[in-house]
């Protein structure tokens, strides 16, 4: 589904990624785990089609199409979504505004009728509860005023809402206490399936807990210096990214 | 002396004295001593009006040709609302007999109000100054032909309009509309005065509004310009405000080639309470000037001032705010916000926040950010998929919302939205989206 080859980009003329390869597959979980600095956000962004982010070498595809060619608003379109690890707030834009012009741009792309208004709001309510995400959230802005843990569910509802063939969720689980981190690995796990892929930027093994990966990868210094099954995760989590990036001199 | 000056003198021999004379004397004469303001005057550095000072004025005539459809540009009332609608044409009441008194409102003409009482009328034109940002005041008081008058005398549910008609068949031509506003101890209103054009050809529109409040009174006041891209509109509104009174004023320009727009609020008495919101739209070659200065002249007092001001194409957009507390005026509370948006690389704003504090013990804020849309907010919209049209229209109409928001009178609000969103780039977008 993507297949990212010897990708590297640029921040603010500062080369972040160096090289990275990776391959997943319909129906395939993996998680990215790195120390701080690595370019994991980085990598989530350039994905994304974040513009001011430079890609200096590389390719990458998603589906067979040239995902790098794609504008960040094509990419959503055609299936892939990121959960931001600081969602922006946006006063004087409703939430529930955005999710039904986020799905209906989805659906007219798919060459699909716009949302019927009733079925919408039944949709959401539906997916609110399963968030346990309260009422008031209708009614306001984009993340305005929402706590933390708030933001993040919220970027998981929208996941749900458009169904994304490949999710990308960038440190999802940063800040959340331990009630919230299952809701949001409950949202998570409802969208496994055989035809999607979820890739989790975290730092930490926990999420990794209830979001069991197929694959994990670590990153450091802009590339991917090892990877390997759910247990690579616990291993870190014991002996510290030090011990990885030592193995990498060695 | 400027050609303008000249003719204004020239209109000022012409005309028949009333029993304003002493006051229209006293203005006058201050006008041609000082003379037209020039960029050198502290509140005219951004507006220069070189080119209205070389143009010779006549007044403009009090009838306008053909019938005026009150519903004609941006109407801000629906007809469910049973607002009433008094129209002014060049800055002359068209007054019916009869019909002078509407819901709690008396409606007189300041002429004939001044001949019964002159003397109950002088406490409405302030004493001549040297004051820059009044010098087109003076002029306004001098050659005002008659005005309105409007005693609010209970609360008052519905929202009277004011139709500032502009019209004209020849460019060189001026008026001066003058509105007075008195409302009663307890009483409350909403007053809309909106100003548009009739033809193509409009006045030079040189328009004052005083508004005065006694003890506890309530006021929601809103001046809205939306003539045509040839009109030049100086307007000026002067605020009095006694104990316990509170005003909502909302300042919002959509229209006019040239709109300088003034407001002087005086906090005279402790618990007055100002809020004001201006929403400044530049579009074209708009020059949108707005200067707002608000004096706490007791103790206790409270000021709010929200501006938001839009510019695209190679418009120019200015907000200037000034808070003055004065020596004794303790536990005074004020907070000016002021937000620009630019949209294209060569449009301007300027904003200029200043404060003048001579009390100790006050609370004063001010806030003054001007940029282009947040590359986040972008990021953020863009990466669920919506078309970059609709993100950017979306994040422009969320920057007013402050403004807009806070307007009780629901159908100007949507009016005033529909009228923005048509000058706003990719209009047809955001439209189907409200």
């Amino acid at each position: 589904m993507l297949v990212i080859s010897d990708l590297s980009a640029r921040v603010a003329g500062k080369e972040i990624l160096n090289g990275v390869n990776l391959e997943v597959n319909a129906g395939e979980v993996h998680a990215i785990m790195g120390p701080n600095g690595s370019g994991k956000s980085t990598l989530a962004q350039v994905l994304a089609g974040r513009e001011d982010y430079e890609v200096t070498k590389g390719s990458v595809t998603f589906e067979g199409r040239d995902l790098l060619a794609m504008r960040a608003e094509e990419r959503a379109r055609a299936g892939l979504f990121l959960g931001f690890q600081y969602p922006v707030e946006i006063p004087g834009v409703n939430n529930v505004y955005l999710l039904k012009a986020a799905l209906n741009a989805k659906r007219k792309a798919a060459g699909e009728p716009e949302v019927d208004a009733y079925e919408f709001l039944a949709l959401i309510r539906q997916k609110m509860k399963f968030m346990q995400m309260s009422e008031s959230f209708l009614t306001r802005g984009v993340n305005e005023g929402f706590s933390g843990g708030e933001k993040k569910r919220n970027e998981v509802l929208q996941m749900l809402v458009l169904e994304p063939k490949l999710a990308i969720l960038d440190e999802t689980d940063s800040g959340l206490d331990i009630d919230a981190l299952k809701v949001v690995s409950t949202g998570v796990n409802s969208l496994r399936d055989p035809k999607r892929a979820v890739v989790l930027v975290t730092h930490y093994q926990r999420l990794l807990d209830y979001v069991i990966p197929d694959q994990v990868h670590v990153l450091s210094g802009g590339r991917i210096v090892k990877s390997g099954d759910k247990s690579l995760a616990q291993e870190l989590e014991r002996r510290g990214y030090d011990w990885v990036m030592g193995a990498q001199v060695a | 002396m400027s050609a303008a000056l000249r003719s204004f003198e020239a209109q000022w021999r012409a005309r028949s004295t009333d029993a304003l004379q002493p006051i229209r004397e006293q203005a006058m004469q201050r006008f041609l001593k000082l003379g037209l303001p020039t960029p050198r005057d502290e509140t005219w550095r951004y507006t220069d009006l070189r080119s209205v000072a070389a143009q010779s004025f006549e007044a403009a005539p009090c009838e306008a040709r053909g019938a005026i459809d009150p519903h004609a540009s941006l109407s801000l009332v629906t007809p469910e609302l049973g607002a009433a609608t008094v129209v002014m044409i060049n800055g002359c009441p068209s007054l019916k007999a009869n019909t002078s008194a509407i819901n709690g409102i008396e409606i007189s003409s300041i002429k004939e109000l001044s001949r019964l009482d002159p003397k109950s009328m002088a406490r409405f034109f302030p004493p001549a100054t040297d004051a820059d940002q009044r010098r087109w005041v003076l002029l306004n008081t001098a050659l005002f032909i008659d005005g309105l008058h409007l005693k609010i005398t209970r609360q008052v549910a519905e929202p009277l309009v004011i139709l500032h008609v502009s019209t004209g068949e020849r460019a060189d031509e001026a008026a001066h509309p003058r509105i007075i506003i008195d409302a009663a101890p307890g009483s409350s209103a909403t007053i809309i005065e909106h100003h548009i054009a009739h033809g193509d050809i409009a006045p030079l529109n040189n328009s004052n509004t005083h508004i005065s409040l006694a003890r506890d009174a309530r006021l929601e006041h809103y001046r809205v310009y939306a003539t045509g891209a040839g009109a030049s509109h100086i307007d000026s509104l002067d605020i009095h405000q006694a104990h316990g009174s509170h005003c909502k004023q909302f300042t919002i320009a959509l229209g006019g080639g040239l709109v300088r727009s003034s407001l002087e609020a005086h906090l005279n008495a402790s618990g007055a309470s100002l809020d004001s919101y201006s929403l400044l739209v530049g579009h074209a070659d708009r020059h949108v000037d707005c200067v707002n200065i608000v004096t706490h002249a007791a103790p206790d007092t409270r000021s709010r001032q929200t501006a938001r001001a839009i510019a695209s194409d190679v418009s120019r957009v200015i907000f200037n705010s000034k808070v003055i507390v004065n020596a004794g005026a303790v536990h005074s509370d004020s907070q000016q916000s002021s937000r620009g948006l630019l949209l294209s690389p060569s449009a301007e704003i300027d904003t200029r926040p200043q404060l003048e504090i001579h009390a100790d013990e006050v609370k004063c804020a001010h806030g003054a950010t001007t940029g282009r849309l947040d590359p986040d907010m972008l990021f953020y919209l863009l990466s669920r998929g919506l078309d970059r049209e609709t993100a950017q229209s979306l994040l422009v109409f969320a920057f007013l919302a402050d403004v807009l928001t806070g307007m009780s009178v629901s159908s100007a609000r949507s009016a005033i939205e529909n009228a923005l969103i048509s000058q706003l780039p990719d209009s047809q977008i955001l439209r189907k989206f409200r």
